[in-house]
């Protein structure tokens, strides 16, 4: 199986995650469809990384550096879901205007 | 990873399935609980890739921070979150939502011509002239140690601090 098959999955991974992101009304399926973006980019990283640079590896670092970043963006969108359903009652994106009013 | 041939076909074509599968998964399932566990399946998958491709240290990373942080934090949530409102969350198919599938089969299709038509190889070769053929005995983590001390030394120390940040911002808005 060459690379280009890993970099088609990639794409399909990232397609499908913004076709989930942006017709999901649930914010929990949202920041799911977040980390699958995330993870086919990371795909991409370690793929390339791999094929053109399999000496010095700084395409692993920065896959390293997007897992890193994607820990401290899922605990804060869990943490901000866990505040709006305390006061919302409710995780649907669209019933979310609490700077509405 | 240095596999016979035929293994790591299989073990590429097995991973690849079951990766189509899970991506369905994720957006098609109604309840989100199961779309959190095909999250957890794809993420499996996507390590076995890393893991094929040479770099165990990303993978074994993948492994223990998304499937056993990330992914068990969102499963939490879902169960902490009422489970009621998720059953009258009726699945009705707008005209937004044939319109965003029109266009994210439109962005598959254009990456997939034009992935094949770019001359990878030649790339290849230019880079590998190069590059330094510094040959050592040291191996992809160690390799990745020496990188994070040296180079990237300052996004490495962001990074901490990004992750301070927002572990505190989590448990004050958790808490209140």
């Amino acid at each position: 199986m060459m690379f280009e098959h890993v970099l088609f999955l990639s794409v399909y991974l990232f397609s499908i995650g913004i076709y989930g992101l942006i017709t999901s009304r649930n914010m929990v399926r949202a920041l799911i469809c977040l980390e699958l973006i995330l993870n086919s980019i990371n795909l991409n990283l370690v793929t390339f990384s791999d094929l053109f640079d399999s000496r010095q590896l700084k395409g692993d670092i920065f896959a390293i550096f997007v897992i890193a970043l994607a820990a401290a963006e899922a605990a804060i969108g869990l943490s901000i879901l866990s505040s709006i359903h305390r006061n919302r009652k409710s995780t649907r994106i669209n019933q979310s205007n609490l700077l509405n009013n | 990873m240095d596999l016979p041939g035929p293994i790591h076909e299989i073990l590429m074509l097995f991973g690849g399935f079951v990766l189509l599968l899970g991506g369905l998964g994720v957006v098609l399932l109604t309840n989100p609980i199961y779309s959190a566990f095909s999250l957890g399946l794809v993420l499996v998958c996507i390590s076995l890739f890393y893991f094929l491709l040479n770099s165990y240290f990303v993978a074994v990373a993948q492994l223990l921070i998304y499937v056993g942080a990330i992914n068990v934090l969102i499963i939490f949530a879902v169960m902490f979150v009422n489970g009621s409102e998720w059953s009258k969350d009726k699945n009705y198919w707008t005209i937004g939502d044939g319109f965003t599938s029109l266009v994210c089969i439109t962005i598959v299709f254009s990456l997939m011509t034009t992935i094949p038509d770019t001359s990878w190889y030649g790339i290849l070769w230019t880079t590998r002239s190069n590059q330094i053929v510094e040959q050592g005995l040291i191996n992809n983590v160690q390799q990745i140690g020496i990188h994070l001390a040296t180079d990237f030394y300052l996004p490495f120390e962001l990074i901490s601090i990004i992750l301070l940040v927002s572990l505190i911002g989590a448990i004050t808005m958790a808490r209140q």
